[in-house]
């Protein structure tokens, strides 16, 4: 270290006659050429220690600036979401006191009724070895011994009691009811609505389902890990009893099929089983294929032996659905579509093929399934069945909300890499969307990142209104997973009608675990749970 | 600090090829696997192959890169900063170019060449370092006297 300042001394002593430095050093350059090229910048050498530790000076500024971001960018081991990120009012009211800080109602409160349970359920949480329907061993998890967990199925009205114990999961475990519109103390977000339930421990959810349709339940602590092992199961709720829908066909338990696709180990699977599974169908008569998609990426399902329907998209029945024959259905990452597929009158079987080696077969005994045609066309649920007045008033809106998603070179908690933003910022850093109870919202998702998202919106379910400015000219098309592909730009709507403290994340988890998380607030309202914490909460 | 120069340029050199060698096992374990059925979607865990690359060339030679080019402010090679900067500029580059690819993957043909630009120019940075001959000694000789002519 020196050595190399022997030269700028030099140069300093000599400060006087630097032009003589000069002139000898171009003189001498013709006869040296790889001494001019070695002196650098201006020749001089005390030109070449300016610039060199100006270079070094610069190069403290990076590593110091580099320094700084990796510091910042560390996420305490205790957070409350109610500190995480900054309030967006979504040009909505502010309230006087600003924030909530200063307290609120508490969601623990915000429970299920009371009263006689009409379904109620046991879930036993375990980590262990288990073999598929068709055989494989997976190490994972499982619910009562079972992956997928055991089928819940409720009708409209009905109070479900499930009873979750966590008998060997090390992490803990919560379960979420996706898509469901829970009270917000049974929506079960470790570290949001609930603490993670350890080793030993219990914890009861208790609601009322009040949408007929598909749902389904996952952990929704450490999610990334749990959901992929095993921990699932699907929700299917019922028209009520006595209810038109009821008798009609697509609400006939006889011809209801659910179709649970997830990828153990490598292994997609429908229902627990590779490769195809056959399910006796009459034919014609119309059989509703719940297909709910356990996976963080998007499902490409195709029918090939007869049109199809799509019925229903994530719980919510779409209205005059038109017959399909040459395009396939995405299905987001978390989301459900019930399709109506009806085995033709010939004796012939209906393939639904849900990718990757794994499919249903429909139809009578024996009957023979035609190979699967995947059209490279998709069908576009924004135009698909016929307009209908919907319950939700679009002409004016309380909130206005933007949700931009990218993707920067940074550090998240302390690691670099290119990772995920949202309005601009890394996790913890994220917007919090705050509304009011009884306020419509507007919220535009706009995807600039590279990769499609399956932004998933807990405990409300949204109207899409318009793609990359188009308005929506088909059927009212709800949802609570959408598939915010790269370069679209979603405009939706819903009534905060829901109070509590809700996760708004991308349902491709191991996105979410890295940081696309956001959450709507309600004003008003706090929790008292923290991500991290004694309880080890983490919710993705 | 030469040494460690000509040591940094040969690891990030080394590196190029490790990833070169890891990135091809990845490759074809997919093809292997694929022969067997075995579906990739975006729930398919990726193979060691796949997540070395990611490693070294995410964390590992990015900090070596970095290092080379602090270094190389000390190490007293000719055009060694220029070079140094150069093959930490092209690794900044690489990673961008990887990132392009996962949307557009015909861009991964530049990032297979931008990668032989790294252990390239490491590889010069490396060797000029290592050869003080003919090309340091010779302006350490023509450059001193000069600086003492002046003097």
């Amino acid at each position: 270290m020196t050595t190399p300042d022997d030269p700028a001394e030099r140069a300093t002593g000599s400060a006087g006659p630097d032009s003589h430095a000069l002139s000898t050093a171009v003189s001498e350059a013709p006869e040296s050429p790889g001494g001019a090229e070695a002196a650098g910048p201006g020749g001089r050498p005390w030109v070449r220690q300016l610039v060199r530790w100006g270079a070094i000076g610069l190069t403290a500024v990076l590593l110091g600036t580099l320094g700084y971001l990796w510091y910042d960018s560390r996420v305490p081991s205790t957070l409350s979401v109610m500190d995480m990120g900054y309030a967006d009012w979504g040009g909505g009211a502010v309230p006087v006191g600003g924030h909530q800080h200063a307290g609120g109602v508490s969601v623990a409160g915000l429970t299920g009724p009371s009263g006689v349970p009409a379904v109620v359920v046991s879930l036993t949480a375990r980590e262990e070895s288990f073999a598929l329907a068709t055989g494989e061993r997976v190490e994972g998890y499982t619910l009562n011994h079972a992956s997928p967990g055991p089928e819940i199925r409720a009708r409209v009205g009905d109070l479900v009691q499930v009873d979750l114990v966590n008998e060997s999961v090390p992490d803990g475990v919560a379960l979420h009811w996706h898509g469901v519109r829970v009270p917000n103390a049974e929506d079960g977000v470790a570290g949001v609505t609930q603490d993670a339930v350890p080793v030993g421990g219990r914890h009861t959810y208790r609601f009322v389902v009040g949408d007929a349709g598909t749902y389904w339940y996952h952990s929704h602590q450490v999610s990334h890990e749990q959901v992929k092992g095993g921990l699932f199961g699907a929700l299917v709720v019922l028209p009520a009893a006595g209810s038109d829908a009821a008798g009609s066909d697509a609400g006939a338990a006889s011809a209801d099929v659910v179709a649970q696709v997830h990828t153990y180990d490598g292994r997609r699977t429908v229902q627990g089983a590779t490769g195809e599974r056959r399910v006796a169908a009459p034919s014609g008569v119309a059989t509703r294929v719940r297909v709910i998609n356990t996976d963080n990426g998007p499902l490409r399902v195709s029918v090939t032996g007869a049109p199809y329907r799509v019925v229903a998209v994530d719980g919510h029945d779409l209205h005059g659905p038109s017959d399909v024959t040459d395009r396939v259905v995405a299905v987001a990452a978390g989301g459900r579509v019930d399709l109506s597929v009806t085995p033709p009158v010939g004796g012939g079987a209906v393939r639904v093929d849900l990718g990757a080696g794994s499919s249903l077969v429909l139809g009578p005994a024996g009957a023979s399934a035609p190979a699967a045609v995947t059209p490279a066309a998709t069908l576009d649920l924004l135009s698909y069945g016929t307009s209908a007045p919907v319950s939700l008033d679009t002409g004016h809106f309380d909130r206005d909300f933007a949700l931009t998603i990218d993707r920067w070179p940074g550090f998240l908690d302390g690691r670099p890499g290119l990772w995920w933003t949202m309005n601009g910022h890394f996790y913890p850093n994220v917007p919090m969307f705050m509304v009011r109870e009884g306020d419509i919202v507007r919220m535009t998702i706009t995807n600039d990142s590279g990769e499609v998202h399956p932004m998933h919106l807990h405990g409300h379910v949204a109207l899409v209104l318009s793609r990359n400015g188009v308005a929506a000219s088909g059927s009212p098309w709800w949802t609570d997973s959408l598939d915010v592909d790269e370069g679209e730009s979603y405009v939706v709507a819903f009534r905060a009608d829901n109070p509590g403290i809700w996760m708004d994340h991308c349902h491709n988890l191991p996105h979410a675990a890295d940081g696309m998380i956001a959450h709507l607030a309600y004003e008003g309202y706090t929790t008292p749970y923290v991500i991290g914490g004694t309880a080890d909460n983490e919710p993705e | 600090m030469r040494s460690l120069y000509i040591w940094l340029s040969r690891l990030i050199a080394l590196g190029v090829v490790v990833q070169v060698l890891v990135i091809a096992w990845s490759a074809f374990d997919i093809y292997n696997k694929a022969g067997d059925g075995v579906p990739f979607t975006e729930d398919t865990e990726r193979n060691i192959g796949a997540a070395l690359h990611s490693v070294i060339g995410m964390m590992i030679i990015p900090v070596l890169a970095l290092l080379f080019a602090i270094v190389s402010f000390f190490a007293k090679v000719r055009g060694g900063v220029a070079l140094a900067w150069a093959v930490f500029g092209l690794v900044v580059l690489q990673i961008a170019l990887a990132f392009a690819s996962f949307a557009a993957p015909v861009v991964g043909t530049l990032h297979a060449l931008n990668a032989f630009a790294v252990a390239g120019v490491a590889g010069m940075a490396g060797a000029r370092a290592a050869r003080p001959d003919p090309t340091l000694a010779a302006p350490a000789r023509s450059s001193d006297p000069g600086v003492t002519a002046g003097a």
